[in-house]
């Protein structure tokens, strides 16, 4: 399966507007897309569907994330969500 | 019985004398009954109705919040939206509604779970518990026919005691019933605290657990000026408070000590907001933002929509003025009816009047025709027109250009039409420094602090790290003010100012010193302003006004004041 390990670069981590558009990024895409800390184990990856998921993880800003997907727009996706998170909050 | 005091945190300063309603939204659910007496589908059904109703009562809510408070108030409706909807909930929700647990009490252990593992975290995360707790105790008002105080409709001089107040709870108090509120927790700047300041109501917020020794029906002051609940207070405090609401608020126009006339105005963003800006003795409006008329909406509001608008709030102030800023949009915000472009910084791109005289002209029009009609009414009060985000003599010229054409159009009409006095804010350097050449095509000026002191300073007030820069204490702004109140001199352009600068009554004196006539702020600080104008006395502020403009540091202007 695709994954990718990404900074975060938004100052406030994966949280509010940043967590939102995460979401909802991940819902217009034909994948399933997990993610957790950087190193976090398989099992331990929540589902990035879920606004409460993404931001129960608590990613600050500067911190890394694994991400991981699977399906049809499995590479698009994390291609997107690489690009949003390389993204200053400011100029979201 | 002796009155007795607690301290919080004030909100606005006023004070309210009433009688307590507690508002409890999460009172215990009944015990739920035993499993296997538990119809599965049924309470399916009634979480998937639930969910459907408490979406479109939050979408009627995010509209309401959006008119009356503004829209990143309203914003917050949104994240709601987007728990309420979350897999995560429906998963849980679903997994206890399987093993025998009625919809209430599955939403209920659900969310608390929720809740209770981002209330353990720090910072923003914890403020996530508040958000899903406004959309737990929704879901369950919904899911239980709501057995609760129903704050729209409370008894008049109610004053609400809570734990704390959610956006959506405060959406809902009318400011005509409600004498003031307090809570338990909350601070300055939580949602329940702005809501409070732009709608004039007296509030404590962060009391603390010593709040819930006072019960229902009892008699309170809330002193949103000392920050402070008064329990069972003596015949004098009540009074004292009560006279010092009216005693307080001036209707009357003021002067400064020797005599000059000052003109004390409020900003207002929403019609709700004018008449709480009148009771506060206000003079007229001094900054009508017009984008509640064009956001949240399909397609752009009519001439005769905008002219009954406009009337509105010239109504609300027979005697008196109403600038009225004409549209600001840009970037920023989103309009679907506009091709808004994506911009790098939308505050430096296309908005305000670039757009009124670029891609949005036929909407710039629609207002002006709107406006001149409005003004053309005479038993209203007098309506000014003013430009946002002027950098050039030549938009300048060519909105006046427009002003004139609309003039003459609704003439040769038959409709009745008067040209509306027409000026422009100075928010950009380049207004200030061009303010000598602007004078030969306007009548007023008024100063928007907020964002001159950012485009001076090129330090957004909003980012705590460049703050003390963003300040408009900086000698670099008092010099922008300076020159345009300079430019204005000898010549019968009048310059006022909008934004919070106007609205400190620690400036007052130093603001009348620069020369200026009219001063624009939040309603809630006009009384305030009003005392310190009476107080000022004309030279002394000059005076003042020539020390703080040789300052070379932000801290000597502070020394000074």
């Amino acid at each position: 399966m695709p994954e990718r390990t990404v900074e975060v670069v938004p100052e406030e981590g994966l949280h509010a507007r940043p967590a939102s558009l995460f979401v909802e990024m991940v819902n217009d895409h034909d994948a399933t897309v997990m993610i957790g800390p950087e190193g976090a184990a398989d099992d331990d990856l929540v589902n990035a569907s879920s606004m409460l998921a993404v931001t129960g993880l608590g990613v600050a800003g500067g911190e890394k994330l694994r991400i991981v997907a699977d399906g049809a727009d499995a590479e698009d996706v994390l291609d997107a969500l690489e690009e949003l998170l390389s993204t200053p909050e400011d100029e979201l | 019985m002796s009155e007795r005091r607690l301290s919080g945190v004030d909100v606005t300063p006023l004070a309210g004398v009433g009688t307590v309603v507690w508002y409890r939204p999460d009172a215990d659910l009944p015990d739920p009954p035993a499993p296997s007496e538990v119809d599965a589908d049924a309470e399916r059904e009634a979480f998937e109705a639930a969910v459907a109703e408490a979406k479109s009562e939050l979408q009627a809510e995010r509209e309401r919040t959006a008119e009356r408070v503004g829209e990143d108030e309203a914003a917050v409706f949104d994240a709601h939206v987007q728990f309420l909807e979350d897999p995560q909930i429906a998963d849980g929700v679903e997994e206890r509604i399987a093993d025998g647990s009625p919809a209430p009490h599955a939403v209920s252990a659900t969310f608390d779970e929720f809740v209770e593992q981002f209330a353990a975290m720090e910072g923003r995360m914890a403020e996530r518990a508040d958000d899903l707790r406004d959309v737990r105790d929704r879901l369950l008002r919904v899911l239980t026919d709501g057995e609760r105080v129903d704050l729209s409709a409370l008894p008049e001089g109610s004053v609400v005691f809570a734990e704390r107040l959610t956006p959506s709870d405060t959406a809902q108090l009318d400011p005509e019933r409600v004498a003031g509120f307090a809570t338990v927790t909350g601070g300055r700047t939580s949602h329940a605290a702005i809501f409070a300041r732009s709608l004039a109501i007296p509030a404590v917020v962060g009391v603390g657990d010593d709040l819930e020794s006072i019960a229902d029906g009892q008699t309170v002051v809330v002193d949103g000026d000392a920050g402070e609940v008064v329990v069972d207070p003596s015949e004098e405090t009540v009074a004292a408070a009560r006279e010092r609401a009216d005693a307080e608020i001036r209707e009357e126009r003021v002067s400064t000590r020797d005599g000059r006339d000052v003109e004390v105005a409020a900003n207002v963003g929403t019609p709700a907001e004018l008449a709480p800006a009148a009771e506060r003795g206000a003079d007229g409006v001094g900054l009508f933002r017009t984008e509640f008329l064009f956001l949240d909406r399909d397609s752009a509001p009519d001439e005769d929509e905008q002219y009954e608008a406009y009337r509105e709030a010239l109504e609300t102030f027979p005697d008196g003025r109403v600038i009225v800023r004409t549209l600001d949009v840009g970037g920023d915000k989103p309009v679907p009816y506009l091709d808004l472009p994506d911009e790098e910084n939308p505050f430096l791109g296309a908005r305000g009047i670039r757009r009124s005289l670029g891609p949005d002209s036929d909407l710039f029009e629609t207002q002006l025709r709107a406006l001149v009609r409005a003004d053309a009414d005479t038993d209203v009060g007098s309506l000014a027109v003013m430009l946002p985000l002027v950098t050039t003599v030549e938009e300048v010229a060519a909105a006046e250009a427009v002003l004139d054409d609309v003039v003459a159009d609704l003439e040769s009409e038959g409709v009745d039409a008067e040209r509306p006095e027409f000026g422009v804010m100075i928010e950009t350097p380049a207004a200030a420094f061009m303010a000598d050449a602007l004078v030969e095509h306007v009548e007023f000026f008024s100063i928007g602090t907020n964002d001159l002191a950012q485009y001076v300073m090129a330090a957004e007030r909003g980012n705590d790290a460049v703050a003390d820069l963003g300040d408009f204490r900086q000698p670099a702004v008092l010099r922008a003010i300076d020159a345009t109140t300079r430019a204005a001199e000898g010549t019968d352009v009048w310059v006022g100012m909008c934004g919070e600068m106007a609205g400190d009554p620690a400036l007052t004196e130093l603001l009348l010193g620069l020369g200026l006539t009219e001063l624009s702020m939040s309603a809630v600080t006009v009384p305030a302003v009003k005392e310190r104008v009476r107080e000022t006395d004309a030279t002394a502020a000059r005076s003042l006004a020539e020390s703080a403009l040789e300052a070379t540091s932000k801290d000597e202007v502070i020394e000074l004041l």
